[in-house]
């Protein structure tokens, strides 16, 4: 394999290691970067990496108990009913 | 990850539809019942994409004003929840904009994060868990808003990238272009080492 070759793949590779790790590769890609990260022990290691991250970002809240502020509300009482005058940026036609 | 918010069962979105009439009518008790249901996720999702909990309670009734006065032009064609995040996501956005400063994280201490530099020939320090989340607290906090926000949506929300997409104003290939850019600056700024140590 010509050392041009390589180093796009290399470059690809690492480009790609979030949508290996989700499977949403595909196919003929995922085979073009399963070959490369076999010979390649900084992508084989970026796969590792990439998998372990998708499971740690869930966690970031472990522990954690959010709870919105008691009075989330307080502004909308005393306003007008929904529609009044000034109705700004929600999304229209949701 | 969080239960699935996108999904539920149709006596509770016959519920919801009904909310949402009264509630177009004027009717303030169905919209907080409403809108209260999903509060404390909405409220989370804006900490995280804030990093300061004096500016998401701000932002968090500012996003329930928006609602209330516009809950006239919300049709039922997206689920209420999608429509209320949209909403909360531009209001993040809004604030971000308006203080263009970097999130202060939520307490976190950056003397902590210091990992100590590997001698070439040590592998590098495994992290514990609990620092390992800071870490990524962190890493998070330094993404661009965008970035952020389709990790949050996506990956720690575990809303479905279409739903994630919509909520973001964007398609989904834009988003996942966001979401896949986004986990790679958060790796790289975390690193393959610690990421990958023995019992992660």
């Amino acid at each position: 394999m010509s050392l041009l070759r390589r180093t796009d793949d290399h470059q690809w590779s690492q480009q790609h290691l979030s949508h290996y790790a989700e499977g949403d590769l595909p196919a003929r890609a995922r085979r073009r970067l399963d070959r490369h990260a076999a010979d390649c022990v900084d992508c084989g290691r970026g796969i590792r990496a990439m998998r372990a991250l998708l499971r740690l970002i869930p966690a970031v809240e472990d522990g954690e108990t959010v709870r919105a502020p008691a009075g989330i509300f307080d502004r909308i009482r005393g306003t007008e009913t929904p529609g009044g005058d000034g109705a700004p940026a929600a999304p229209a036609g949701a | 990850m969080r239960p699935p918010l996108g999904r539920r069962a149709p006596d509770v979105l016959d519920t919801e539809a009904a909310l949402v009439a009264r509630a177009r009518t004027g009717d303030m008790d169905a919209f907080e019942q409403l809108a209260g249901a999903h509060a404390d996720r909405l409220f989370a999702v804006l900490l995280r994409l804030l990093g300061d909990r004096g500016e998401a309670e701000d932002v968090a009734q500012d996003v329930m004003l928006r609602a209330w006065r516009g809950i006239g032009r919300f049709g039922g064609r997206s689920r209420f929840f999608t429509w209320l995040y949209r909403i909360a996501i531009n209001e993040a956005n809004r604030a971000l904009e308006k203080s263009a400063r970097r999130p202060a994280g939520v307490s976190i201490d950056a003397d902590a994060l210091q990992v100590p530099a590997a001698r070439r020939d040590e592998p590098a320090p495994r992290l514990e868990q609990a620092e390992l989340r800071t870490a990524l607290g962190l890493a998070l906090a330094d993404l661009p808003p965008d970035y952020r926000t389709a990790i949050v949506l996506r990956d720690i929300e575990g809303l479905s990238t279409r739903e994630a997409a919509e909520i973001a104003g964007v398609g989904e290939a834009a988003f996942k272009s966001r979401l896949h850019q986004a986990r790679l600056r958060v790796r790289a700024a975390i690193g393959d080492d610690a990421l990958i140590s023995p019992g992660h």
